[in-house]
């Protein structure tokens, strides 16, 4: 056992002290914030003022555009100022109208903003609030350039606009790009066949396009109604009607049927860990394979074998890396702990209190603490890791080189991808016929277990799948040993069936 | 403790129907170097590995250090393999404290005595180099410190010299004869001959995995005849009728080979040349040498193996 040990406490340092291990520790976390905060980002920082002229040839369209323009820009606005009056408190009168305690009483860290009050007291003045600069609009009208204004025709206009859009010209503006020219025709409105004609250079950015498509149908519907004599205000009205459905859970207890975010993060939270299961399998695999052929084809393993027996090598090599997958694992559970703390401690007072991301860090905390994920976590990755890793190991032994293993690995792999393609169905019907069938599979088990657990399948599939899996695995890893015992001092062409059956029987 | 350190009695490894070994029986003093010599493909690498307990005969006995298997005393062993590696990413000093612990080392003490046998053969500077920035024969260095690491009574080496320049395979019998003044015992296989002769006390030679020869160095030289070698333009035939010759042979270019009897002296021959008379442009008494033993006793039977 000494020997095992020290097999895989070197297997575990020298692991640990690649870039590959501290790459695919920190990876994970730098995704999920990537994942998050990029996009916020670049939608906040990354999109520039885009400068676009509006030509309105109706005399009547281009003020509806420029009033939802307008309308878009006091929402912006309005909502910067917002979150600009959660941050603190300010000397009067602004503070006057953020109240710092909600409905219930209850004091928050920053406080929400009585704006439509604040507007109304500070008139034109609204924005000049101590510390708060207003963002930057994203879209913004310029003048057509004065030797255009004459121009009558909307296809001339659009031809004479080019040098503009190809920079030859310039706007009076900070860039001096121009992003967009919006020409709306004479005599166009609902019934006519003429568009409005949208010159643009980046035909991928869609938001003023969209903007002017959504807001000119909406007047075109408005002034429909009104003459077929319907009142639009009646008619938006009508069109906000939503009808309320509510889900309940009858498992629940009686005045708590109500499906929240905790109910969901129990349905979906086993699929997180049947990804982080599958990567961690496929990760510290990779390196398992690795090792076992850097051995071999180093010929060290003649030098180990005269020290250790061929079963501590292979105990010694599959308790090193699995425990290279532990910590990897309880880094990323731990970022994810560790992300949710934070938001309690930082975030969380910010938002309002009946906000569902106010209340997440508390119920994936107690999903953790009152549910069996954890324990399920740690069985299903032992017997999922010992399992994969025993028959990666042995293809180890049985080959030279990695490219001879790549032949070897196209099947293992095709078996460890069935799992991925089923996660999205199984939390569906966790204990439906295709996940029960699955589920004793033992190659199978670690996964569509994991992705059952919260579910509460019946016992008999709990106790009998893990049973079964841990057999299997005792099986495999048996039969892994006697071929790994033949395999490892082999040199020149992997074995034929032939010979691995004879191993198999110890021959 | 028995004075024979490795003990093998009918040692045959069969692969399907290829006998490796057939019925190998040989006994290792204590305290010897112990060659163990045969052309490629002898068997000599699957008799180590049997030895070592890596590989299982397919029938006989091995007793090593008094035990039935080496894995019961393998941390009084020490080997180093025909085929050389490390692990590149290791540095030297972490290589050598690695397999003095795997050998039954303490951690600390196993890195001391890395340092020390790097500082005592000359690669103190490398001691925390990685590997695989060593050169060829710096990295055989370290294996083979690696090896000893943990002072083992008995030390297999198979083929501890190829790969290695002449100053570093001075540097490798240093090595082996500073094991056998601290009284181990070292079993190692080469099929240079000139090393043999220089090292051992005792050597088994085997080809198709049998042995042809088991005993010391000078019992070997004598399996054949010691040979006279002389040069002269006069006809040496009357030398024939001397009782310590029992063959003259004509090598070509007026030089003659002449085949004493056993337990003879080769003056007789020179006395018998100044008073016949022949007259000598050279005369070479040297003794056989092993290289020549070792081309009688395994001759025709190693050039098949070597195409096989």
């Amino acid at each position: 056992m000494r020997c095992a040990w020290l097999v895989a406490w070197r297997e575990f340092v020298e692991n640990v002290k690649t870039k590959g291990f501290w790459l695919g520790i920190c990876l994970f976390p730098a995704i999920l914030v990537f994942a998050g905060a990029v996009p916020l980002f670049l939608a906040r920082k990354a999109v520039p003022t885009r400068h676009f002229v509006l030509v309105d040839f109706t005399g009547r369209y281009g003020s509806v555009i420029r009033g939802e323009l307008a309308l878009q820009r006091a929402e912006e606005l309005g909502n910067a100022l917002k979150t600009h009056a959660r941050r603190g408190p300010y000397s009067e009168p602004f503070s006057y109208y953020i109240r710092t305690t909600d409905a219930k009483g209850v004091a928050w860290h920053g406080g929400e903003l009585d704006l439509a009050a604040w507007k109304t007291a500070a008139g034109t003045n609204w924005l000049r609030v101590p510390g708060f600069t207003p963002p930057r609009p994203s879209l913004l009208e310029v003048s057509l350039p004065t030797e255009l204004a004459r121009i009558a025709d909307p296809a001339e206009l659009g031809r004479r606009l080019r040098p503009w859009f190809g920079g030859e010209r310039t706007l009076p503006t900070a860039d001096g790009k121009l992003f967009a020219a919006v020409v709306i025709p004479p005599g166009y409105g609902p019934g006519s066949t003429n568009a409005v004609e949208f010159w643009c250079g980046n035909q991928a950015d869609t938001e003023l396009r969209d903007l002017v498509q959504r807001r000119l149908g909406e007047e075109f519907r408005r002034s429909e109604y009104r003459r077929v004599g319907l009142d639009p205000a009646v008619v938006a009205r009508i069109d906000a009607l939503r009808a309320p459905v509510v889900a309940l859970d009858p498992s629940k207890a009686t005045g708590e049927e109500r499906v929240g975010l905790p109910d969901l993060l129990r349905q979906w939270a086993p699929s997180f860990f049947v990804y982080l299961l599958w990567v961690a399998i496929f990760a510290v695999s990779q390196m398992l394979l690795n090792s076992v052929i850097e051995e071999k084809s180093n010929r060290i393993i003649e030098v180990l074998l005269s020290s250790v027996t061929p079963g501590e090598l292979m105990m010694g090599k599959l308790a090193g890396i699995a425990a290279v997958g532990v910590v990897m694992m309880a880094a990323w559970i731990g970022s994810l702990v560790g992300a949710a703390f934070f938001q309690t401690a930082h975030v969380a007072g910010s938002l309002a209190p009946d906000s569902p991301m106010a209340t997440l860090p508390a119920d994936v905390l107690a999903l953790v603490h009152t549910t069996w994920l954890l324990p399920a976590f740690a069985f299903y990755f032992a017997m999922g890791f010992l399992l994969y890793a025993g028959v990666f190991l042995t293809i180890g032994s049985l080959c030279n080189t990695l490219k001879e293993a790549q032949n070897f690995m196209g099947p293992l792999m095709l078996v460890l991808m069935v799992p991925l393609f089923l996660m999205p169905f199984i939390p569906r019907d966790p204990n439906g016929p295709i996940a029960t069938f699955l589920s004793w599979i033992p190659w199978y088990t670690p996964f569509v277990m994991m992705n059952r657990i919260t579910a509460h399948p019946p016992a008999r599939d709990v106790v009998g799948t893990g049973l079964l899996l841990a057999g299997f695995t005792a099986l495999v890893l048996w039969g892994c040993g006697r071929v790994f015992r033949m395999a490892i001092l082999r040199t020149g062409q992997p074995p034929r069936l032939v010979e691995l059956l004879r191993w198999l029987r110890g021959r | 403790m028995s004075s024979a350190v490795l003990e093998l009695r009918g040692v045959t490894k069969l692969y399907d129907d290829f006998r490796a070994v057939d019925d190998l029986s040989l006994s290792v003093p204590a305290g010897c170097i112990y060659g163990f010599l045969g052309p490629n493909g002898a068997g000599k690498t699957t008799t180590i590995r049997m030895i070592l307990g890596i590989l299982k005969p397919t029938s006989g006995s091995i007793s090593v250090l008094g035990a039935p298997s080496a894995m019961g005393v393998r941390a009084r062993i020490g080997y180093l393999p025909e085929e050389k590696g490390l692990y590149k990413k290791m540095r030297a000093w972490s290589v050598i404290a690695y397999f003095g612990t795997l050998k039954g080392m303490g951690r600390a003490a196993a890195k001391r005595r890395a340092f020390e046998l790097l500082e005592r053969y000359g690669l103190k500077d490398f001691a925390t180099a990685r590997t695989e920035a060593l050169s060829k024969g710096m990295g055989q260095k370290v294996q083979v410190l690696a090896s000893i690491a943990h002072d083992p009574e008995f030390v297999i080496l198979d083929e501890p010299f190829s790969g290695l320049d002449p100053v570093n395979q001075g540097v490798m019998e240093e090595i082996v004869m500073d094991l056998r003044r601290r009284g181990r015992t070292v079993l190692f296989s080469t099929h240079v001959m000139q090393h043999a002769e220089r090292l051992c006390d005792r050597i088994v030679v085997i080809a198709k995995g049998r042995a042809l020869f088991d005993g010391t160095v000078g019992a070997a030289r004598r399996l054949i005849p010691r040979r006279v070698r002389l040069a002269t333009a006069d006809d040496p035939s009357p030398l024939r009728a001397l009782p310590s010759v029992a063959a003259l042979h004509a090598v070509g270019g007026g030089q003659w080979e002449v085949e004493l009897r056993e337990g003879t002296d080769p003056q007789a021959v020179l006395r018998a040349c100044f008073e016949t008379p022949v007259r000598l442009r050279s005369f070479d008494a040297a003794e056989p040498s092993l290289h020549d033993v070792f081309v009688k006793l395994v001759g025709s039977g190693a050039r098949e193996a070597s195409f096989r």
